[in-house]
């Protein structure tokens, strides 16, 4: 770098104003290389490839060159069908009752198999009918689902968690200094870390935490696998999301807070205002900019959830990114793995533009 | 019941929302410790208990004496430096220039740095790969250079914001005295950017240290290169079958000390910089 700026020093010194703006603009362009150079490099050029390699088919970390399939792969990842399921009948041709209930045709008879084999994502009743949804590839459909539903639910609760610890901590007390310090430990623990902690913590047995205090509360049976049953794997995977992310939003939101001017407080108490009707008028209102800002923040982080989904379900439950990333490394299927790739990439940036233009946030 | 009871019950009230709030969240971190505290016998027997019977250093002893946790230890630590320092160095420049300067596609290169802040990983995945296997790049560096997909955009935005800041007739001054730009940025404006450094380090230094994704992937062959969270993750006993908690736990609290002690020093700093461009005024 000492070459451009030796360059712009006899600009400066022999020409007039002119040439000391263009001196500036080339110092400033040598100044720029490194990091356009690296974000070529590691963004733009491997987003390239992935947008590219979706459209073939090839083995992962392997010489072969493979070859193109058009848009066979976003068809394999995304191709979905709905079917009425048939009641079953019995050899008498009634309709067969178990425990009082219609029994169903298996989805297997009734979701298409050539050229592509559909596999049921959920069954659902509507109306006294029975429906099932299938897809090519339903780990990836419920992945999606999955982590959005991740993403929702998780962000509401740090929003209104951190908003609480936020609220309490503008208080002055004896030990606010030891809070706000607290507040950054989970923040710290390395997130693969915290989901083995949190592992632990849920273990199977009464050797865990939760079933210990569950069983001892005779709210369980001490031996819930909260990673094992399928109702309970996402709402695990939110409770150790909220721990380790609601203290981000409470400092987003306590900066956000101190930022009120106290007069206003002061103003309302006088007019005979409680601390509710204070919080709905004043508090809320002049937080709206950074709840947005610390919203979208939150949700696109969470709508790449890897960590604690690799680290604690491996392959039993996907997030997108998860599935994206066992695509590639287990599966060694580049092809289907850059797909999910750019659906991901499409699905969060379509995202963050329309939460940037419905609150209206402004980038500067 | 009378306004001085009212009072008392709400300062009760309040404090008790404290302590929750505090167990909440130091709780697992507790449960950390004292697990790793523990003896195998007791960490398998039922119920858990809050406090260990007969604490022990064996799962920590077991821990720092493995070569394997040991060296990712050391693999960590050179990836987050090396990360940190190439992050402050490039994006100090870019900061400068962004900050600072007047030239043609500023306001364009602003946007692509903000956009990229939003970039998932994910999506860059097995594109950075393909680009590793032709540069025929190990691991380390590997994970050197892809880390910076996320610290440096970070570290331009908020060092161009800080360059902007600075007044400029401090560069007016440096300039009349004959400094050239390069001059002005070296002596004159870098010694100020201090404080915006030191938050911006610390930061990328965390996340680098945090990174499982691209670690995971691109170690998946070469064990000798796995950082803290993916050998922490993969993490199997050397003697027993079942998998070693105590073990786990002892390697957790040994690699958050470290950054809680960072935590607790940098506090003020480090909130500066996670709340930086996310509050106006």
């Amino acid at each position: 770098m000492a070459d451009p700026s030796q360059d712009g020093a006899k600009k400066v010194r022999s020409g007039g104003p002119s040439e000391l703006a263009k001196a500036e603009e080339r110092t400033a362009l040598w100044l720029l290389i490194p990091t356009f150079v690296i974000i070529l490099i590691i963004a733009f050029y491997p987003l390239g490839q992935v947008f590219v390699e979706s459209f073939r088919q090839r083995e992962f970390a392997s010489g072969n060159p493979g070859t193109w399939v058009g848009f066979q792969n976003y068809q394999q990842l995304l191709a979905v069908t709905m079917r009425q399921l048939p009641v079953e009948l019995g050899d008498d041709g009634q309709p067969v009752v178990e425990d009082g209930e219609v029994q169903y045709e298996s989805w297997v008879r009734v979701l298409p198999r050539e050229p592509n084999r559909y596999r049921a994502v959920w069954e659902f009743g509507l109306f006294g009918n029975r429906y099932v949804v299938g897809a090519i590839t339903p780990e990836f459909i419920r992945a999606v689902w999955d982590t959005i539903v991740f993403s929702v639910v998780a962000v509401f609760f740090e929003t209104v968690l951190g908003m609480i610890i936020a609220l309490a901590l503008t208080a002055k007390f004896f030990g606010r200094g030891a809070m706000r310090a607290a507040m950054l430990v989970p923040w710290a623990v390395i997130t693969a870390v915290s989901a083995r902690i949190w592992e632990w913590m849920l273990q199977p047995t009464r050797a865990g935490l939760f079933n210990t205090v569950g069983s001892a509360l005779g709210l369980n049976d001490g031996r819930t696998n909260f990673f094992g049953e399928a109702a309970l794997q996402l709402p695990s995977m939110i409770v150790m999301d909220v721990w380790k992310t609601t203290p981000f939003m409470a400092l987003l939101l306590l900066a956000g807070l101190s930022t009120i001017p106290k007069e206003l407080y002061e103003a309302a108490r006088v007019d005979g205002a409680n601390p509710f009707r204070q919080f709905f008028s004043i508090t809320l209102p002049l937080l709206v900019p950074t709840l947005a800002v610390a919203l979208i923040f939150r949700t696109l982080d969470s709508l790449r959830v890897f960590d604690i989904f690799q680290v604690v379900l491996g392959r039993s439950r996907y997030s997108m990114a998860s599935y994206a990333q066992d695509m590639l490394i287990s599966v060694r299927d580049v092809g289907m793995s850059s797909a999910a790739s750019v659906v991901i990439f499409i699905l969060i940036f379509g995202f963050a533009v329309t939460y940037i233009r419905i609150l209206g946030v402004e980038t500067e | 019941m009378n306004k001085r009871t009212l009072h008392i019950l709400q300062r009760v009230g309040f404090w008790i929302l404290i302590i929750v709030i505090f167990v909440y969240l130091m709780f697992p971190f507790y449960w950390a410790l004292v697990s790793a505290l523990k003896t195998q016998r007791e960490l398998i027997q039922t119920p858990a208990t809050l406090w260990p019977d007969q604490p022990t250093l064996q799962n920590f002893r077991a821990v720092l004496s493995s070569a394997t946790f040991l060296r990712a230890l050391w693999n960590s630590t050179l990836v987050s430096v090396a990360v940190t320092a190439l992050s402050l160095g490039v994006g100090s420049f870019a900061g400068y220039a962004l900050g600072k300067m007047r030239f043609r596609g500023k306001t364009p290169s602003l946007y692509v740095i903000l956009a990229m802040t939003m970039f998932p990983q994910i999506a860059v995945l097995a594109g950075l790969y393909a680009v590793i296997r032709v540069l025929n790049m190990p691991a380390i560096p590997s994970m050197i250079l892809s880390y910076m997909l996320f610290t440096l955009p970070f570290t331009v935005w908020v060092l161009t914001s800080f360059f902007r800041g600075l007044p400029d007739s401090l560069l007016q001054a440096a300039q009349v005295d004959g400094a050239t730009m390069m001059q002005s940025f070296v002596y004159v404006l870098l010694p100020l950017t201090a404080p915006a450094l030191v938050t911006t380090g610390l930061l990328a230094f965390i996340q680098a240290w945090n990174e499982y994704l691209f670690a995971l992937t691109f170690t998946i062959i070469e064990e000798q290169s796995r950082t803290v969270p993916v050998a922490i993750a993969l993490f199997t006993g050397e003697v027993a079958r079942q998998e070693p908690f105590g073990e786990i736990m002892a390697a957790a609290v040994i690699v958050t000390i470290p950054l809680v002690v960072l935590v607790l020093l940098f506090q003020n700093r480090i909130v500066e910089g996670l709340t930086a461009g996310s509050v106006k005024g």
